[in-house]
């Protein structure tokens, strides 16, 4: 009886403990298809994030655009014999969001249901994912599409040069790109990009690990990969040294607008992702910088300046003052005690949750061990490899005189 | 036995995920007058706190336009050490700013008076240097470490937002942190010492001319002329450069008053550990005497159809906008469901019908509120129209949606939809604290209820068809109604002496013409006109014209 009582006792701790921090439990299904779960019972809610990872050899040179294409054909064609719009119905009836993207990484599809539809849901996904029959009727327009979104009409002339900036010179999605794009193209690419083994899918909230897997099992466990499909060799591939290869300024014109001039710089390979979290807190906030602002996150390091007349050069002389820039320990021990504090912010946030597990997953996601590692010299050396002139990219918005009077664009990069 | 029973039954319960529920909010009112809304997070590290301060930019005087989005950024974009330290009695970073105001304000007067011709510019170079000198004294007067910002020192993040109802202020940190917050919260509002206001103002500036497109802000001066939600503080930008930092912080002490206040705290954190630090720091935050809310004026929906053709930005767009009721309205639910009909996902009426069957549109949004609900406000749908495809086929196709909803049944499936949906993302918003404490703020700050922010979801769920149909023949009918039509031609297609000549007509119509609809028509005409004259004449007109403008905006 006592025993009972105390695990009656023992129980009543259990939705605290649950509801405390989510377990993450790894595994992977038979077809490759690797799974991360969170369990998290607060809300009657399950969230998924499945990424397929694309790399850069995935697109031949002059087919640019190719995956934000194919992504936009899987979403807008018949899927496991339904209209495109039938399946749109049917997600929206079950009370299900499914949202798609394609970032520089690869292509993402974010899921969000009420835990007591996630049988549906799942099944809703898969057939998105692996049931899907490219219609040909729908390429051109969705071409078109895909290059209105590019272009990134209708958005402010500092969201565009922000996103022509960041990303990597020659992978931009160009008219002649997209032009080029055939339905055997896309077919190709789905059979390459498409397969289990190059998925990772984050489970969040209320479901339990064996409920995961069965789901799991039930709704991807069927997906299977022919041979894999050799890289394009017909072509010749982008090296990585024409990827950093700088472009000319990017100047985007706005009648009457004051100039402002933006740099943006990918992260190294080399600069780990712990140096990357430091330097995001230490970089962003040093008043060294005066007038510009810096922004870093894992992939880039953007600075902004609102430029004055005779300010042409000065986001180029804060450039090379910041590569100059060395740390101390003592701010290397402030930006780790921030840094380390600052994790407990992801109990708050369920998409941190998820963004730290998928970066787990990839190797991308800070490790104590290495944190702790971190020497000043090491967080200096990283600051100036992600600095290095040939890796920013600088543009500029303002009035079409105002841009006329730039110096060219190698008097704006940092100097070495 | 049945105590042990009862016990492992409660826990099975427990153990079950919950449905949010209005006995979430635990809800206290502080000493002076704030209030404390607290949702309690089992198990969570940290906790997320918005401060909610009733007003926003719709009460904002014209002297003071913009005064909303400076807190936003001076006193809330960062917490600087200098800001909180100046509470200690330290008068020299007062002695600075009050001088940098006296100097910048010097410089804008000189640089007025110079534009109209009234002086030379001798004397701009020795007040731009003093002002160098100032601003360079009072640098050393900030922290140099790099990581001054006291809440990202301790893991934090924090982020402040003006909208028309409301100015939020959101900050998420540690746990441990939480009575560092209310310390700094409250020595940041007593003390409002706005340090940065100099350069917050100069970035504001910036990003004001930096915004895209203006065609929402166009569609809410056309559709609420004379009224503070029709304001675009774009054209108020000579009040904004006018606003001194010892304006701004008379306008803080009022606007930012603890009866104005609502703080919305989410996390782990318990009732019984916060309320006692809220109360310490926050409840004893003095009340300003003699308080008056703002008197804002009324508007009528029924102002006449109204039309707008513009030439601006580098695409076509088509904006129809209704004149709607608040958010108190007892038709405004109804609205909520018939925006959800129309445009709530991809299998909506809207999408369905002009992006995918009549291949007329690439993008269509909508959106209610805009941009406040506290006031008679807009339901707005943002049409970009599909390559080939007419602002008039547009039209026309939108309004035989909007008739359709209005006289036609609506499907039992198409209903549960919109009420799926709707539901997801009110769950959603529970189980995110940041998007909880913004939706708890906006249901006080504009329908003056935190509690709307379920009882909403609990009377869609009983809200009969023949509701939304009777408010779609009400409230979305072609009397409410303004449209705007963009056309792309400004800078992108058009040669530099008209470009020119549109921005000069548009200044000189701003000069004379308050209704925004009327402006845009008389520029649109006045083009048309000048399109027949050769070259020579029109740079004749253009230098006729440039005469009339002031000095400044030649």
């Amino acid at each position: 009886m006592r025993a009972l009582l105390l695990a009656g006792l023992a129980a009543l701790t259990l939705p605290a403990q649950l509801a405390a921090q989510p377990r993450l439990q790894h595994f992977t299904l038979p077809n490759g298809l690797r799974v991360v779960h969170l369990e998290d019972h607060e809300r009657p809610l399950v969230r998924a994030r499945l990424h397929l990872l694309v790399a850069a050899d995935d697109t031949p040179p002059g087919r640019q655009g190719l995956a934000p294409l194919a992504l936009r054909m899987v979403d807008h064609s018949d899927a496991a014999g339904l209209k495109a719009d039938v399946f749109d119905r049917f997600v929206e009836e079950a009370g299900i969001q499914l949202t798609a993207s394609s970032t520089s990484g690869g292509l993402e599809w974010r899921l969000l249901t009420r835990s007591r539809d996630q049988d549906r849901a799942f099944g809703l996904l898969a057939d998105r994912l692996l049931r899907t029959v490219f219609d040909p009727a729908i390429l051109e327009l969705q071409r078109l599409a895909c290059w209105h979104e590019e272009e990134g009409h209708g958005a402010s002339p500092d969201a565009r040069l922000r996103r022509a900036l960041v990303s990597e010179p020659g992978s931009r999605p160009t008219p002649t790109g997209l032009g080029a794009i055939s339905l055997e193209d896309l077919l190709v690419f789905h059979a390459r990009v498409f397969r289990p083994e190059r998925a990772v899918l984050v489970l969040h909230g209320d479901l339990g690990l064996e409920q995961a897997k069965r789901l799991v099992l039930l709704s991807l466990g069927s997906w299977t990969a022919k041979e894999p499909i050799p890289p394009y060799r017909s072509l010749p591939m982008a090296t990585s040294s024409q990827q950093v290869t700088p472009e000319a300024l990017l100047r985007l014109p706005v009648p009457g607008a004051p100039l402002r001039l933006q740099a943006a710089a990918d992260r190294p390979d080399d600069v780990t992702p712990e140096a990357a979290a430091l330097l995001g807190l230490l970089v962003t906030q040093d008043p060294a910088l005066a007038r510009v602002q810096v922004t870093v996150d894992a992939r880039s390091l953007v600075a902004t300046l609102d430029a004055g007349s005779g300010d042409g050069s000065l986001l180029e002389e804060r450039l090379g003052a910041l590569r100059q820039r060395t740390f101390t320990q003592a701010d290397l021990d402030h930006a780790r005690a921030a840094w380390t504090a600052g994790r407990a912010l992801e109990s708050l946030d369920p998409g941190l949750r998820m963004d730290a597990a998928f970066a787990e997953v990839e190797g991308r996601h800070v490790q104590a061990p290495r944190l702790h590692a971190l020497t000043p010299m090491d967080l200096t050396t990283a600051l100036r490899r992600w600095l290095e002139p040939a890796r920013v990219r600088i543009g500029a918005v303002g009035d079409a005189e105002a841009l006329k009077a730039l110096p060219a664009d190698p008097d704006l990069r940092p100097k070495p | 036995m049945r105590l042990l029973v009862a016990i492992l039954i409660t826990t099975a319960l427990g153990l079950q995920a919950q449905v949010p529920r209005l006995t979430d909010v635990q809800e206290r009112r502080l000493a002076n007058g704030a209030r404390l809304l607290l949702v309690e997070r089992r198990g969570a590290t940290a906790f997320h706190a918005t401060l909610v301060f009733r007003g926003g930019r719709a009460e904002e005087p014209t002297a003071a336009a913009g005064a909303t989005d400076l807190l936003a950024r001076a006193l809330f974009g960062a917490t600087w050490p200098e800001d909180l330290e100046a509470a200690k009695g330290q008068s020299v970073l007062d002695a600075l700013l009050k001088q940098e105001e006296g100097l910048l304000e010097a410089l804008r007067l000189e640089r007025l008076h110079h534009r109209r011709g009234a002086s030379t510019a001798a004397s701009l170079p020795s007040l731009e240097a003093s002002l160098d000198a100032i601003q360079s004294r009072l640098k050393a007067q900030f922290s140099s470490s790099p990581l001054a910002d006291l809440y990202a020192a301790r893991g934090g993040r924090q982020r402040a937002e003006a909208t028309a109802d409301a100015l939020l202020a959101g900050t998420e940190l540690p746990l441990e942190a939480f009575e560092f917050w209310c310390r700094t919260e409250s020595l940041r509002l007593r003390t409002l010492q706005l340090s940065h206001f100099s350069h917050a103002r100069k970035a504001l500036e910036t990003d004001l001319k930096h915004q895209g497109d203006q065609g929402l802000a166009l569609l809410r001066g056309a559709a609420l002329p004379g009224h503070p939600y029709g304001r675009d503080l774009s054209d108020l930008l000579p009040a904004l450069e006018a606003l001194r930092w010892s304006d701004l912080r008379t306008y803080a002490h009022r606007a930012l008053s603890p009866e104005r206040l609502t703080i919305i705290l989410v996390g782990g954190l318990s009732l019984e550990s916060a309320l006692p630090l809220v109360e310490r720091h926050l409840g004893s935050l003095p009340v300003p005497p003699d308080l008056e809310d703002a008197v804002l004026p009324e508007i009528p929906a029924d102002l006449g159809d109204r039309r707008v053709q513009a030439l601006l930005g580098g695409t076509p767009r088509l904006l129809a906008g209704w004149r709607i009721p608040p958010r108190q309205h007892p038709d405004h639910l109804a609205l909520r469901m018939a925006a959800q009909l129309l445009a709530g996902g991809q299998a909506s009426r809207l999408p369905t019908q002009l992006i995918r069957l009549k291949l007329l549109a690439r993008q269509v949004g909508l959106s209610l509120d805009v941009p406040g609900g506290r006031l008679p406000s807009l339901l707005v749908v943002d049409v970009n129209p599909a390559d080939g495809a007419s602002l008039a086929e547009i039209e026309s196709a939108l309004t035989s949606e909007i008739l359709r909803l209005q006289q036609e049944p609506i499907l039992q499936d198409e209903w549960q939809r919109a009420l799926a949906q709707l539901e997801l993302e009110h769950l959603r918003a529970w189980d995110e604290p940041a998007a909880l404490a913004q939706t708890l703020a906006r249901s006080w700050a504009e329908g003056g209820d935190w509690r709307l922010t379920e009882l909403d979801l609990q009377r869609l769920r009983i809200l009969p068809q023949e509701a939304v149909q009777a408010a779609a023949r009400t409230w979305l009918k072609p009397s409410h109604r303004t449209t705007v039509l963009l056309e792309p031609t400004l800078a992108a297609s058009l040669d530099p002496l008209e470009a020119e000549l549109a921005r000069v007509l548009k200044v000189l119509a701003a000069t004379r013409i308050e209704d925004l609809a009327q402006r845009e028509q008389l520029v649109f005409e006045g083009l048309r006109q000048l399109r027949m004259l050769g070259t020579e004449e029109r740079r004749r007109t253009l230098k006729l014209l440039t005469a009339q403008l002031p000095p400044e905006k030649r």
